[in-house]
């Protein structure tokens, strides 16, 4: 028996899939029945199946709302489709309780011919809603959708933001014990936006359990209480999600920098595992960086920066020997982009001390931004360069730049 | 067997959901309509009469209702099996992003048919009085019938829509295997003008094709309902009765042993 605190409880849980890219090894009608004829049972043989889960064991508390992240072909999405009971284990147990919904894709059922009242009664019942529940919460659902007169009208003349939105007000009006999500909390406009975000931190209070899956990291750190790091199809790490999000930004910037160097890196390889730090370390590392930690002027550390507030980066460092060291810090936007770069000899160091930069005014705009902190031995840079966010408030006006400005007549 | 049976009903309202669905969709974006379910079968009729109609009209009085009360239960088991078969196989956007009972699916597509055709009997009666052929008390043994008839389809749409998924041959395949049993069906020809095969008499060929073709016991029985207006003849439908509930019991368990790769198959 599971303690009744637990909304899911994975124990050794595999998952393989049978491979159907390989030539001659399509079931068709003759192999099955030469197979079925010498009474064959399937077996797993090696090579013609991909494991996509090795092994998962994972807790996830009642009411808890938990992250789970990693790279593409890592097992997310199995481990999800595995908790919404679309795919069944290979071996292993995995329980849920409660009633389980799952927003995977939006609008599963949805047909173009049918007005948007008519899909709702469609999708509510896939979906597992009894009809008196989906005639209670019908008004609900439309108001929530915001459709106007359009929830009359066939669904396929709706814009694609309408179709979210209809979809998205279904599925989050199920009324679920656990709530798993794929990926979609970015539905329709910024006003939309906001409502599903109000609409899931409804969930979260009224202690729903909530399993997310993203990419997008800084949702992770800042929404959810917990993080999962699937790597390898296996858990690489399970904890508060600012720790194991920190972890996982560092070991992809670790294997993109062996990348660089080696021309090639477990991050070109679907379904491989990050290399572990000690392995890419390979061997005693000439320096490290310890830390970073970004300050304004009177030395704290807020959420986030005001545009015009002074900012100060600083970097503590440790070398083995006495080594040239040139320190390097990127600052790039969220979608990417280079901001700007800035290296700086430190000139010959030895043992271990603190570098800083610092900067004057800010003068971003307002938004999320990466710090990349990288420093260099001798010409051998460090194998953990330092990546983190930085949260600039916003202001009056949009864009990249803030510079300090004056209107006047 | 029970299990999958059971769990059937339990989604029950999907699957009536997903019928009506299925029924409203099919002629939404047509000028006719619902007129469809009428118009269908009857144009259907009415090519055979043309080109059988020639051949047969010297033996079998009333041929176009004689025609109709085969056609249409006929129709209701071709068109359920060849849209069961694919039923599952085509609807990955169900299957792979929803917890969803597979077996509703081939159901839908049965339940629709059946609509369809309880639709359809009231052309059947008219074509009847046409004919001047007024309905007797015999009509209430249309419900033990269509109860068979549809248990059997039921177990021959689950086993091949469950195959299908695996094996995407059987569509092709099915294609044609209907269209030989209609042919093996007496649908357009007297069962009583079944030639003798081989070396057997002609009642032996008639009892060959009653044991190996459950549909032509089925047609029999409408036929001895709606056209000769007799008691239909227990001892063939009682076997297709039996041999449903074996071939339920052998589908379900394919089903269910197959139903986990549904998902990552379709």
């Amino acid at each position: 028996m599971t303690p009744s605190g637990d909304a899911i409880v994975i124990n050794n849980l595999f998952k393989s899939f049978k491979k159907t890219s390989k030539k001659n090894e399509h079931t068709t009608v003759k192999s099955e029945l030469v197979r079925l004829l010498k009474g064959q049972r399937r077996l797993v043989e090696p090579g013609t199946h991909i494991e996509a889960l090795r092994g998962v064991d994972l807790r996830i508390p009642k009411g808890a709302t938990v992250g789970i992240i990693g790279r593409n072909g890592s097992g997310k999405s199995t481990l999800l489709k595995l908790m919404t009971g679309i795919y069944s284990p290979t071996t292993g147990t995995i329980d849920v309780h409660g009633r389980v919904s799952a927003l995977l894709e939006l609008g599963a059922g949805f047909h173009p011919d049918f007005t948007g009242r008519e899909n709702i009664l469609i999708n509510g019942i896939i979906l597992g809603m009894s009809r008196g529940e989906l005639k209670e919460r019908m008004p609900g659902i439309i108001e929530f959708a915001e459709l106007g007169d359009f929830i009359d009208e066939p669904v396929r003349t709706y814009s694609s933001g309408m179709f979210m939105r209809l979809a998205f007000a279904v599925a989050t009006h199920v009324d679920p014990d656990v709530l798993i999500i794929d990926e979609i909390l970015s539905v329709g406009d910024e006003h939309f936006g906001r409502k599903s975000q109000t609409k899931m931190n409804e969930f979260r209070r009224s202690g729903k359990t909530i399993v997310l899956v993203t990419h997008d990291l800084a949702t992770v750190q800042n929404w959810c209480s917990a993080a999962a790091w699937i790597d390898g199809g296996r858990i690489r790490m399970y904890g508060d999600a600012p720790s194991v999000v920190n972890e996982y930004r560092r070991a992809v910037a670790a294997a993109e920098a062996e990348g660089q160097k080696t021309g090639h890196s477990a991050l070109d390889q679907p379904g491989l595992a990050l290399p572990t730090m000690d392995e890419v370390q390979g061997g005693v590392p000439l320096g490290t960086i310890a830390a970073v930690r970004l300050k304004d002027g009177k030395g704290a550390t807020p959420a986030a920066f005001a545009p015009a507030a002074p900012l100060t980066v600083e970097v503590d460092w440790a070398v083995r020997e006495k080594a040239k060291v040139r320190f390097g810090i990127d600052l790039m936007s969220a979608d990417g982009r280079l901001v700007f770069s800035t290296g700086w000899d430190g000139g010959e160091l030895s043992g271990s001390g603190t570098a800083r930069l610092e900067l004057a005014r800010l003068g971003l705009g307002g938004g999320v931004y990466e710090l990349l902190v990288s420093a260099a031995g001798n010409g051998e840079p460090v194998k953990n360069p330092f990546r983190l966010a930085l949260h600039v408030a916003p202001t009056e006006g949009v864009g990249l730049l803030r510079p300090e400005l004056r209107w006047s007549l | 067997m029970i299990r999958n049976l059971t769990e059937l009903y339990q989604y029950r309202a999907l699957l009536i959901a997903l019928s009506i669905r299925e029924l409203k969709a099919r002629y939404r974006a047509s000028v006719l309509g619902f007129l469809w379910t009428f118009l269908n079968p009857t144009l259907n009729m009415l090519v055979y009469v043309l080109v059988f109609g020639m051949v047969m009209r010297a033996s079998v009085p009333n041929y176009a209702y004689y025609l109709f009360t085969g056609l249409l239960p006929w129709l209701y088991f071709s068109s359920s099996v060849l849209g069961g078969t694919s039923s599952i196989s085509d609807r990955k956007d169900l299957l792979t992003k929803v917890r969803f009972p597979a077996q509703v699916l081939p159901a839908t597509v049965v339940l629709t048919n059946l609509i369809n055709f309880l639709l359809s009997l009231p052309l059947l009666l008219g074509l009847g009085l046409f004919f001047g052929v007024v309905p007797s008390w015999h009509i209430v043994f249309l419900v033990p019938v269509l109860l068979v008839q549809t248990f059997f389809i039921l177990a021959v749409t689950y086993l091949f829509a469950a195959l299908n998924v695996a094996f995407r041959d059987l569509q092709h395949i099915v294609g044609n295997l209907v269209q030989m049993a209609f042919f093996l069906t007496p649908v357009l020809w007297d069962l009583k003008s079944a030639p003798a095969i081989g070396s057997l008499t002609k009642e032996e060929s008639q009892q060959l094709l009653l044991t190996f073709n459950p549909m032509a016991s089925v047609v029999a029985s409408y036929r001895d309902i709606f056209y000769e207006q007799r008691l239909p003849n227990w001892q063939p439908l009682l076997s297709v009765a039996a041999l449903s509930l074996v071939l339920m019991w052998i589908s379900t368990n394919v089903f269910e042993r197959r139903r986990e790769e549904f998902a990552e198959l379709v």
